[in-house]
C-alpha cells in the first residue's frame, strides 16, 4: 500500500492500481474483502466518490466483485487478469520511454540491451 | 441523483452594479462542491441569496424542488458565513447552544469532539477570539449541524496550514460516514482538490466554468519548448497563458490531449507537464487572453 498519491495520473486510477498491486503481491487473496470506499476516503483524505470510481473500474474488469450489503471482494482469476493487463501495457509504459531517452543520449537499442544484460556492472 | 438545490437565472443588482447575472447552479445530494472566484466575483452575494439573507431581483432558488420564498430561511441549509456577526460578549459554548436547535441532525458529541480537535476553549468570549479561531467556531457549527446542505464561505480564512489540514481531514472523514451536500467557497484550489468533486468558477457575477475536478486536472497542461514548435503544436488548442524566454516558450493550455498528441509533442521535443490547479485557476480566472 502506498502512503500518498502523485500527480502523474488521476487519483481513481492510482487507487485501482494500489488495489491491483495488493492483489498481485498476495496481500489480498481470492475472496478477500478489499478496503471499503469509506475507509479509503478516511485513510487517504479523498472524496469517497473518487474511491468508488477506482473500485468500479476493477469491478468492470472482473477483478473485484460486489457482495450486496457486504462490500467488494477479490474475484477468481484476478491475478491473471491484472498480470495480462500490466504486461500488455509494459512496452508503452516502460520500454518506449526508456528507448526515447536512450535515443536522446545516443544509445542504440543494442546498447540498451547490453546495459540490461550487464545490470549495474557499469556503475 | 437527487437535486437538492437549484438556482435558475439568478440575478442581483446593487444600484446600477450587476452583482450576479444569470446564475444557474445545480447541486446534487451527497456531493462536495467548490466555489472559486477572485474577491468581488460574487461568491458571497450568491451564498447570501441561497440562504435567504438577501433577495434576488430575478430568478428562482429551489430547495428539493420547492421555491424559496421571500424572507424564508431554508431549513435544510446550514450557512457558515465568512464573518459571523455573533454577539461579542457570548461565549463559544453559548453560540453552539444558540445554533443547535436550528438543525435537526445536530450532534453534540461531534460538536464537543470538534472543540477539542480545534483547541477551542468553550468558555472563551467570542470577541476575544483570533480571526482563525472565529473561523473554527463557524466550522464547528457547520460540521456539527450535519445539515443536508452545508455552505461554507471561505471556511479556512485566517487558519494556519495545520488547522486547515485538520479541517479538510475531519470534513472528509465525517462526510464518508454521514454523506451530505457541501458547498464551499475558497481561493485554495490545490488544497481542496482531493476533497471537492465538482467546482464552479465565478467571475464578474457570472459562472465562468463548471466542471468535475478530475476533468480540470486532465485538461490543464504546460507545454514548453522551442518557440516555433510550441506555436505550431498549439494552433487549435485553448491556450490560457503564455510566456517566452528568448527562443523558449512556455504555454498553459486548458484542453484535452490525446495519447497521439502527447506522442507528437514528444517527437517535436516539447515537454508536456501537468499544471498545478492553483496556476490553472489564476490563469483562467484572470481572463486568459493567452498572452503575457
Amino acid at each position: 500500500m502506498k502512503a500518498s498519491f502523485d500527480d502523474r495520473q488521476p487519483i481513481f486510477l492510482q487507487i485501482a492500481e494500489m488495489i491491483e498491486d495488493d492483489i498481485i503481491n498476495h496481500t489480498y487473496e481470492i475472496d478477500d474483502q478489499v478496503m471499503s470506499t469509506t475507509a479509503f476516503a478516511k485513510t487517504f483524505q479523498i472524496n469517497p466518490a473518487t474511491a468508488v470510481k477506482g473500485i468500479n473500474l476493477l469491478v468492470e474488469e472482473g477483478i473485484l466483485f460486489k457482495r450486496r450489503g457486504l462490500g467488494m471482494f477479490v474475484a477468481e482469476g484476478a491475478v491473471e487478469k491484472i498480470l495480462k493487463k500490466r504486461r500488455d501495457s509494459f512496452y508503452s509504459q516502460y520500454v518506449q520511454k526508456m528507448l526515447n531517452e536512450a535515443k536522446k543520449i545516443n544509445l542504440t537499442t543494442d546498447d540498451v540491451i547490453e546495459l540490461i544484460k550487464n545490470g549495474k556492472r557499469s556503475e | 441523483m437527487q437535486v437538492v438545490l437549484e438556482t435558475k437565472n439568478l440575478l442581483k443588482n446593487y444600484g446600477s452594479t450587476e452583482a450576479l447575472k444569470n446564475i444557474n447552479i445545480q447541486l446534487e445530494e451527497n456531493r462536495i462542491y467548490g466555489l472559486l472566484g477572485r474577491n468581488g466575483a460574487g461568491k458571497t452575494t450568491f451564498l447570501n441569496l441561497i440562504s435567504g439573507s438577501i433577495f434576488q431581483d430575478e430568478g428562482d432558488i429551489q430547495f428539493y424542488g420547492n421555491q424559496l420564498k421571500r424572507g424564508e430561511t431554508p431549513k435544510s441549509l446550514c450557512y457558515v458565513k465568512e464573518k459571523n456577526l455573533f454577539f461579542g460578549g457570548a461565549k463559544v459554548i453559548d453560540l453552539l447552544e444558540y445554533a443547535a436547535p436550528y438543525y435537526e441532525n445536530w450532534d453534540w458529541d461531534f460538536a464537543n469532539k470538534l472543540l477539542k480537535l480545534f483547541e477551542l476553549d468553550p468558555n472563551k468570549k467570542f470577541r476575544k477570539l483570533s480571526r482563525g479561531m472565529e473561523s473554527l467556531v463557524g466550522i464547528t457549527i457547520g460540521l456539527a449541524s450535519r445539515a443536508p446542505i452545508t455552505a461554507f464561505d471561505e471556511p479556512v480564512l485566517g487558519l494556519d496550514p495545520l488547522m486547515r489540514e485538520k479541517f479538510y481531514n475531519i470534513l472528509v472523514e465525517d462526510f464518508a460516514e454521514h454523506p451530505r451536500t457541501i458547498f464551499m467557497s475558497t481561493h485554495l484550489i490545490d488544497e481542496v482538490s482531493k476533497i471537492v468533486e465538482k467546482i464552479y468558477i465565478m467571475e464578474s457575477g457570472s459562472i465562468k466554468l463548471s466542471d468535475d475536478m478530475e476533468n480540470i486536472k486532465n485538461k490543464s497542461y504546460f507545454i514548453s519548448g522551442k518557440n516555433t514548435e510550441v506555436e505550431s503544436f498549439l494552433q487549435d488548442k485553448n491556450m490560457i497563458h503564455r510566456e517566452t524566454h528568448g527562443s523558449i516558450a512556455i504555454a498553459a493550455i486548458f484542453d484535452t490531449l490525446t495519447i497521439e498528441e502527447k506522442e507528437k509533442a514528444a517527437a517535436m521535443e516539447l515537454t508536456v507537464d501537468n499544471m498545478p490547479l492553483q496556476k490553472f485557476f489564476s490563469y483562467y480566472a484572470i481572463g486568459g487572453d493567452g498572452n503575457e
